[in-house]
């Protein structure tokens, strides 16, 4: 504790110089730039510049990248509101509500919940990383294979939240996006699946992809069948501060987020998409009765403060096991340790030992793009609401070119732009036949997650299913899954039977 | 296609200013690495860039980055794309031996012009700190009286950690589909697997692991090099197992150029190979000098495709 | 009941069944994986086509009980097909696909910008054209210059490059 906090002081020493601080806001201002665009995600960002590691010192550059990194998770979550084009799958489950909102005149309030909740989660995210990094990593080492699989089974449980009217709809979106996700060479046997011999396919469909085609692209062509040439309506910008009773709905999931989002970031095999689906989860269980009908109808800001937070939350905890035990459990930080490889540093558990004065510099610049992004972000709320004012033609023209350029852009494959397409129509027809669009991104990232996971556990029990019941923490959270799962049921049925 | 520029390459402030007193060899030299940015193919296509501008061998470099499956889908547009232009290199190595065989491409290996090996990373086997398993020979007979039961974590299936597990369990007498292989997407979740002592073993390269052998948080058995890379690590050749599998990575040219014009890549790379920054280079990323070229390249690479078959098609894969 | 409502909505439940049978082709033509492991690489995907298999059945049988889709008060009030914007829209995507790989980012993406605002009734199709010129460009310009990627330069941005005195390759 003394350790961390003396090694703060010596990290915001080092990290509040003019140079330093100049590259913590070009950071910040590529990654919101970056973050906005779907499909090109701060791992990417970061890969691109790491030939500047050639030519600035180890500090400068890694203040650069921890800006760019929270930069992303701001950005990312600015188009999934205004557009529904989410940036990156972290913001996926933002845009279910947040995109609501903006379509109703709540673009201001649910950008600045976003912007605030990042923030929140962003500071609780790096004081666990100051404070409890080494602790909590260990705790996350106890868990394996069985027990990821127990988590996302708890994490399925969270559709029921997003089957929408019919169940069968409901659960044939799912399956969708369970048969999307199969697509790609098998990890686990090194099979080509679904692929129909396309090569382009054996990576798998990018996720994000099927997001925008779903979200963005389905629901412009779905609004170019149903166009009338009669004067579209002007839609509202609206108040663009967050009301009081905004602030009140807002706290409670920023906080649940954040403290939801951190442990999974931290888990070697967590990443920032099953936080985001627990917390939406949550807050629409959780949620005052007299708003509950805003979910899934007008869009409730808590679906936007509490996946958001998480979001955050969980990217912080991202860098725990980086920085701690040298683990890259995501792109980003893969990236950010041949970053450190390129300095002659090798990330490790003598990381902080070695190169103390570093981390804690890193670490300090992480709470400084933090403050920079909210200061930076929160004047732009307004000028970001204006973006609904463009006109119907050009928003919808730009919305595809975006979407294109995202998808386009990087992978230079026609193949990535047909699937786009073809998903896009996909995603028409389910909007005019009511199949929830949601299930299939959830089914998509959660399905090959699971598969993995317990084929894994299977490999390892050497084919006894009972793993998952005889390990105490995969028990426990099945328990918790079969809980969530029921659990309201029963209680409706006992609140309805009680006088 | 325009060549790569940077911003922070462009605000000349910051950069290092290129001493250019020769006269380069090439004009200009595109570079395709069958891989998205940040990975080491893409790592070693900049580090070649980044030594050979500076000693002003090449004018100036084109990168074009085209990822998927282990550059089965890069491959492909490489030779048909570059057929015979004297002036264009491919970043590949091991990883894409496998999956060529793998996901059965049209082109292969065979039809590319090697040029030059660069750098190769042997592997290591590895155990977690409270394993009962205290040397190579304890693995070994826990893998001869047991694979089923002797879980080992690694990369995806089919690639080079799983090929190392089949060529020691064919050297034990069993077969590479017995292996209790359980492959992970990354380097982190398989370290955090053996950390946490889910699985017995683990097999990566050397650098993914060094930093946790050092602090003593996993047990190092052996490496899977020609040469003890850590003079306390015994290799699996000399252990009693003749296996040599490493992760090497080199440059190729395309199919269909003319002799002189390969010769002239290959004094190119041997030029840079030879120059005192390269092996600056190769100190500071910990990459192991590998340089190799002409027909022994050339039969290096036979030796290395038959016997990454011969696993392939054990574990049904090729 | 009417009988409206029934055949668009039997033909998504026929196009469920039809990807069922999809992944069950894609799921025969898997190779059986010699590797010990528990589960192999069938059984999931074996698991979605039956999932699929069901739903479609589920979906055929709630269409030929009437259908779903008319009853909702979105499909009841909504305008009729607008052909000429969907075509519109459906050709500015396919003239975005034709044109990225010979003509370059700038130009296809700018085709079809004009064709998409077009579709949802834009008139000043001159202002649009400079209007995403300006943006694609822009775009592309940030791209390559800030992130050094490359993401499809063609004619336009050639023409630019020379402009600027700079090396085109």
């Amino acid at each position: 504790m003394m350790d961390s906090i003396a090694g703060l002081q010596l990290g915001f020493a080092n990290a509040l110089t003019l140079g330093n601080l100049g590259w913590a806001l070009l950071g910040c201002f590529l990654g919101t730039a970056i973050g906005v665009l779907p499909g090109i995600g701060p791992a990417l960002t970061i890969a691109l510049l790491l030939p500047i590691t050639f030519k600035v010192e180890a500090t400068g550059a890694f203040i650069l990248f921890c800006g760019v990194f929270y930069g992303a998770m701001y950005g990312g979550s600015t188009t999934s509101i205004l557009l529904n084009t989410p940036g990156e799958s972290g913001s996926i489950i933002t845009a279910l509500e947040g995109a609501k909102m903006a379509r109703n005149g709540r673009a201001g309030p649910a950008l600045a919940t976003a912007a605030i909740g990042s923030f929140v989660a962003g500071t609780i995210g790096t004081l666990g990383i100051s404070f409890l990094g080494p602790v909590v990593v260990d705790l996350a080492l106890k868990l394996g294979p069985a027990e990821y699989f127990s988590l996302m089974l708890l994490c399925f449980v969270t559709v029921s939240a997003v089957l929408g009217g019919s169940a069968l709809r409901g659960l044939t979106s799912l399956f969708f996006g369970l048969l999307l996700g199969l697509v790609g060479i098998d990890l686990q046997t090194g099979q080509p699946r679904m692929t129909l011999g396309v090569p382009e396919l054996l990576d798998g469909v990018n996720v994000v992809l099927v997001a925008v085609a779903l979200f963005a692209v389905g629901e412009t062509l779905y609004m170019a069948w149903r166009h009338t040439n009669a004067a579209p309506s002007v839609r509202q910008v609206g108040s663009i501060m967050m009301t009081r009773q905004d602030w009140k709905r807002s706290i409670g999931p920023w906080f649940r987020g954040s403290l939801l989002g951190f442990p999974f970031g931290v888990m070697p095999a967590g990443g920032t998409e099953m936080p985001t689906m627990l917390s939406y989860y949550a807050e629409r269980k959780l949620v005052k009765p007299e708003h509950a009908k805003e979910f899934g109808t007008t869009g409730a800001i808590e679906g936007v403060a509490g996946p958001e937070a998480a979001n955050n939350a969980a990217a912080a905890g991202i860098l725990v096991p980086m920085l701690t035990l040298g683990l890259p459990t995501s792109a980003t930080a893969a990236i950010m340790l041949s970053a450190f490889q390129s300095y002659g540093i090798n990330p490790g558990p003598l990381l902080f030992e070695q190169q103390g004065a570093l981390v804690w510099t890193l670490i300090a610049s992480l709470y400084i793009a933090n403050i920079m992004l909210v200061v930076l972000n929160l004047p732009l709320v307004g000028l970001w609401a204006r973006i609904l004012k463009i006109p119907q033609p050009q928003l919808y023209a730009g919305i595809l070119v975006f979407a294109t350029i995202g998808t386009y852009g990087i992978s230079n494959s026609v193949t990535d732009l047909v699937l786009l397409y073809v998903i896009g129509i996909i995603g028409m027809f389910m909007r005019r036949f009511d199949f929830p669009t949601a299930p299939v991104v959830i089914g998509m990232i959660l399905g090959p997650m699971a598969e993995q996971a317990m084929r894994q556990a299977l490999t390892i029990s050497e084919g006894d299913w009972t793993t998952f019941l005889t390990r105490p923490v995969s028990l426990a959270i099945l328990i918790l899954a079969l809980v969530a799962l029921v659990g309201p049921r029963l209680y409706g049925r006992l609140v309805n039977r009680a006088p | 296609m325009t060549r790569r520029r940077h911003l922070l390459a462009a605000a000349g402030l910051l950069a290092v200013t290129g001493q250019t007193q020769a006269q380069p060899r090439l004009p200009s030299l595109y570079m395709f690495i069958p891989a998205g940015p940040g990975g080491g193919w893409d790592g070693l296509g900049r580090a070649i860039e980044q030594v050979a501008r500076q000693a002003g061998l090449v004018g100036s470099f084109q990168f074009e980055n085209v990822g998927g499956a282990g550059g089965s889908v890069g491959l492909p547009r490489f030779v048909s794309q570059r057929r015979g232009r004297p002036d264009a290199l491919m970043v590949t190595g091991s990883i894409m031996v496998g999956a060529t065989l793998t996901n059965k491409t049209p082109v292969g290996m065979k039809d590319l012009t090697p040029v030059a090996r660069m750098t190769e990373e042997a592997g290591v086997v590895v155990v977690p700190a409270s394993s009962d398993i205290k040397d190579i020979k304890g693995l070994f007979e826990a893998l001869k009286a047991n694979p089923g039961g002797t879980s080992i974590a690694g990369g995806s299936a089919g690639g080079t950690d799983h090929i190392t597990l089949g060529l020691i369990l064919k050297a034990l007498g069993r077969s590479a589909k017995e292996g209790s292989y359980v492959a992970f997407a990354g380097g982190g979740p398989a370290q955090a697997a053996i950390l946490g002592a889910q699985v017995k073993a683990g097999i990566s390269g050397y650098s993914e692991f060094a930093e946790q052998i050092k602090s003593g948080r996993m047990r190092a058995l052996a490496t899977t090099g020609e040469q003890r890379l850590d003079p306390s690590i015994p290799t699996l050749k000399e252990s009693g197992v003749d296996v040599v599998m490493t992760n090497w990575r080199g440059v190729f040219a395309p199919p269909g150029i003319r002799p002189d014009a390969r010769d002239k890549l290959v004094a190119l790379m041997t030029e840079i190979h030879a120059l005192p920054a390269w092996t600056e280079m190769l100190k500071t990323r910990e990459w192991a000098d590998a340089f190799l070229t002409g027909d022994a390249f050339s039969a290096f690479l036979a030796q290395d495709v038959t016997q990454t078959e011969a696993v392939l098609k054990e574990i049904g894969l090729a | 009941m009417t009988r409206r409502g029934t055949g668009p909505d039997l033909a998504v439940g026929a196009f469920v069944l039809l990807l069922g049978a999809l992944a069950l082709w894609q799921t025969s033509v898997i190779p059986a994986s010699p590797i010990y492991a528990q589960v192999g690489p069938k059984a999931v995907p074996y698991g979605v086509s039956a999932g699929l298999f069901v739903l479609g059945a589920g979906l055929v049988a709630s269409a030929l009980r009437g259908g779903w889709s008319h009853t909702l008060e979105e499909v009841q009030e909504a305008p009729p097909t607008n052909w000429r914007s969907l075509g519109l829209l459906l050709a500015g995507l396919a003239a975005n696909l034709v044109l990225i790989g010979p003509l370059g980012f700038s130009v296809a993406a700018s085709a079809q910008f004009v064709l998409v605002a077009a579709a949802f009734g834009s008139r000043h199709l001159l202002r649009d054209l400079v209007l995403a010129l300006v943006l694609t460009l822009l775009v592309w310009f940030l791209f390559v210059e800030l992130l050094g990627v490359n993401i499809g330069a063609g004619v336009l941005e050639g023409l630019v490059l020379r402009a600027l005195g700079q090396e085109v390759m």
